[in-house]
């Protein structure tokens, strides 16, 4: 007999519903087969249903099985077709029977015949609520991330069992209650705080007006000087997500599996770490179907690269369309893809390949050569997409060490993240207000145009920069950048204007071509 | 580059122009050849000036300081063209509107290093010379270098300054040549703590050399320098700023720490100054401007 139960197929961040029709024939030779293009995840689903109906104590048929996964030229992947396989088997041995409404059914099995937690649960709500798919019965510790959806019915299911004795009616699941759908309250916080770290002040104030703008930063500093730390205490300033937001960046972590069981929705900025050895797909985005990479990760968030110079160059060069676009397109012969990457990117150098150039106690081996070809790793366009650039200097031990172990002294107390929070708070208000009506969401996305009507600059301001121009050599980049900063930098004080104080601070954070 | 302009010429031991305090050299090489133009003139008042590769922004700043008066002086500044000290002695001699004379471990048609292949013509262009011992097409080797050493000291009719040199300098060498034909040499201290100053700080220890701070130290009699910032009215925190980095230079953070002010106003302060050409910044250390320095010294 022939069943044919609903599912779903993610094709980058689009959902396609996905059609499971399954035949079991008592004729012909036994036999169990998956078509329609399944991967090898998928494939292996004939072993876990077999298993987990038979640990079910359900007989397993001896008959000819087929299931057909339509559309049948779309590449299908992963485990969550172990539950529509299932059901699909268990309907047309007569065993259940399928609700009449349009449902979704979607999750992997156990072994055991439970469910366990599967990706993309929150791009299926989606979809469901855009296809007027009445009921979602997906596994129980995935089912938070669809809660936000309202329309739908959310069965959380644990047991291939329970959702046995749901279709028969003898025992109802549980619906998702409108009160486990109150907007989740995510306790995430940032590793550190700032006021735990000693000094430093330029390095945070940076962090303050990348965090306010949205502009990136480019820390430089030999070894140990907390650059990794700075950037780990980012987080606890910028402001959380907004809805929309929220909606953007949880689709990314549902559909790469980020989201961890019993997550829900996403309320926190995302801060993603990469180390220089992650692979271009693992960056960028890659495979067959396209994935997201880390900057899609990072989208509304923070991408911090440490040790940007070790980068490949290819890499570095991949990452400036999407700096520049917010977005990056991935083209594969089967149809192009993009995601969201609109990402505030944090960097760190050593300022040579030892990194004690700058470092007053230790010396530095390499030769000149050596370092100017470490630093031309990171020249050009790429420089030109990072508005603040600060050095972040070694802090000697006796300056940290006798305040924290005397009594007498009292460490000087830092500002909080919280403090700072607030005027960054006063600053993207700021922004909001200005860009409503705009696709813009921060100071560092304005383009030329943008900047000529929003950056209004006193007559000294003005006077001040042209002098800097001429002085520094700057480039009219560099000119556009600082305008952006300083504009940060009056939203953090709270003014329409752009005053010459504003100026005058922004230039400490230009990108200073070294000489000769 | 157009070399072209510039031949190569030859000048033998027995000529009228060979440099004559190369006479002095126990082996002095046979055969010179130059390009641009040698002549007694140009060694009569002449100083060599060396130090280490590594030059750090004190050398450099002092580099600067000494040459402009040497320049003003109308002494030929001579060295060894390699980077750090080296180039810094050349280019800020050619800035000032000075003679300087190159001294290669090459042969004259190898510039090595090529990042100096633009200073290499300018000191043509203005009027100096390039020499070598050594054929045209002559490669550096480790050993060439020291042996350059010896006609840098030996030209060098007012003595040898050496800015900075580490504990195994090469301007050591020159210093060791130079004492044995009976060359003055100058040194000039540096911090105790620097690595590069080590070589410099032993040989006015030891009394091998004599120490500079400037130039009448080495010229003798009193030299006058502009007063060019004399009229710069500070503000308060100015003032502050320029009186903590008259002693040393420092960090936009330690400046915070030493004035109490916030950052804001350090930094916008600090662009203040820097435009006004108070103080100088390198790889995020500020310094007090090398004109502002000038004049609180005389």
């Amino acid at each position: 007999m022939l069943t044919k139960v609903l599912s779903a197929a993610h094709f980058g961040l689009e959902t396609i519903p996905v059609e499971v029709e399954v035949n079991v024939a008592k004729k012909g030779f036994p036999g169990f087969s998956i078509i329609g293009l399944p991967n090898k995840a998928v494939e292996e689903a004939k072993e876990r249903v077999r298993t987990a109906l038979v640990n079910s104590g359900i007989d397993f048929p001896e008959a000819k099985i087929i299931v057909n996964l339509a559309p049948a030229d779309i590449p299908k992947e992963g485990s969550c077709y172990d539950l529509p396989i299932a059901i699909g088997i268990l309907n047309s041995l007569g065993l259940t029977r399928l609700p009449a409404e349009k449902s979704f059914f979607y999750g992997e099995l156990s072994l055991d015949g439970s469910l366990r937690h599967t990706k993309g649960v929150f791009l299926l709500a989606l979809a469901a609520g855009a296809l007027q798919v009445k009921n979602l019965f997906v596994p129980a510790l995935s089912a938070n991330e669809a809660a936000v959806i309202k329309k739908v019915n959310i069965y959380p299911v644990k047991h291939l069992q329970q959702l046995l004795a749901h279709l028969l009616q003898t025992e109802p699941i549980q619906k998702l209650s409108p009160a486990d759908r109150a907007k989740p309250q995510s306790s995430l916080e940032a590793e550190f705080d700032f006021r735990e770290i000693l000094g430093q002040d330029q390095a945070k104030r940076a962090l303050e007006i990348a965090a306010a703008g949205g502009h990136n930063l480019l820390m430089q500093g030999p070894p140990g000087s907390g650059k990794t730390m700075l950037a780990r205490a980012l987080p606890g300033i910028l402001p959380d997500l907004n809805d929309q937001e929220s909606l953007e960046v949880t689709k990314i972590y549902s559909v790469t599996g980020n989201i961890p069981p019993g997550g829900s929705l996403i309320t926190k900025r995302p801060f993603r770490a990469i180390h220089h050895t992650a692979t271009r797909a693992g960056l960028i985005g890659g495979g067959a179907p396209p994935h997201p990479g880390e900057i899609s990760l990072a989208h509304c968030g923070v991408l911090f690269l440490d040790e940007l110079p070790e980068f490949s160059r290819s890499d570095l060069e991949a990452l400036r369309q999407p700096l520049e676009d917010g977005t990056v397109s991935l083209s594969r012969a089967s149809g192009s893809v993009t995601f969201p990457a609109q990402f505030t990117l944090i960097a760190a150098a050593n300022p040579c390949p030892c990194g004690f150039l700058t470092d007053p106690q230790k010396e530095c081996h390499c030769t000149p050569r050596q370092i100017q070809n470490y630093q031309s790793r990171l020249s050009g366009p790429l420089l030109d997409r990072i508005d603040l650039h600060i050095n972040v200097p070694a802090v000697p031990v006796e300056r940290i060490i006798p305040n924290r172990i005397s009594s007498q002294t009292k460490p000087p107390r830092a500002e909080s993240s919280k403090q700072i929070k607030k005027r960054v708070l006063v600053a993207r208000r700021r922004q909001t207000k200005r860009f409503a009506k705009l696709p813009l969401h921060t100071n560092a996305e304005m383009k030329n145009k943008h900047i000529e009507k929003f950056c209004v600059l006193s007559d000294p301001a003005y006077q001040l920069l042209k002098q800097a121009m001429n002085s520094y050599h700057l480039s009219t980049r560099a000119f556009f950048r600082l305008i952006k900063v300083s504009r940060t930098i009056a939203d953090l004080a709270d003014n329409e204007k752009i005053d010459h104080s504003h100026v005058a601070e922004a230039l400490q954070y230009r990108l200073r071509v070294p000489e000769k | 580059m157009n070399l072209a302009k510039y031949p190569i010429k030859e000048v033998n031991f027995e000529d009228k122009n060979y440099p004559a305090g190369l006479k002095e050299l126990k082996k002095p090489p046979k055969k010179l050849f130059y390009r641009g133009n040698i002549d007694q003139k140009l060694f009569e008042k002449s100083l060599a000036i060396v130090g280490t590769r590594r030059a750090t922004q004190y050398g450099r700043q002092v580099t600067e300081k000494l040459t402009a008066a040497l320049v003003t002086a109308k002494v030929t500044i001579i060295s060894g063209f390699m980077y750090g000290i080296d180039t810094e002695a050349h280019r800020q001699c050619l800035e000032y509107g000075g003679r300087t004379v190159a001294v290669l471990g090459s042969g004259l048609n190898i510039i090595y290093p090529p990042e100096n292949e633009a200073l290499y013509e300018q000191i043509l262009a203005k009027k100096g010379a390039i020499m070598a011992e050594y054929p045209a097409d002559t490669q550096p080797q480790l050993w060439t270098f020291p042996q350059r050493n010896r006609l840098v000291a030996a030209l060098a009719s007012l003595g040898v300054l050496i800015i900075e040199a580490g504990a195994k300098s090469g301007s050591l060498i020159t210093s060791r040549l130079a004492r044995q034909l009976g060359r003055k040499i100058f040194a000039v201290p540096g911090p105790i703590t620097a690595a590069t100053s080590i070589g410099t700080n032993l040989l006015i220890k030891t009394h091998q050399a004599k120490m500079v701070t400037e130039v009448t130290d080495i010229l003798g009699g009193k030299i006058e320098s502009p007063n060019l910032f004399a009229d710069q009215k500070l503000t308060g925190l100015e003032a502050k700023i320029s009186q903590l980095l008259a002693s040393e230079p420092l960090m936009a953070d330690e400046l915070v720490k030493a004035t109490g002010e916030n950052i804001v106003n350090v930094s916008k302060t600090l662009s203040l100054m820097s435009l006004k050409g108070l103080i100088e910044e390198v790889s995020g250390k500020f310094y007090l401007a090398r004109a502002t320095l000038r004049t609180s010294s005389s």
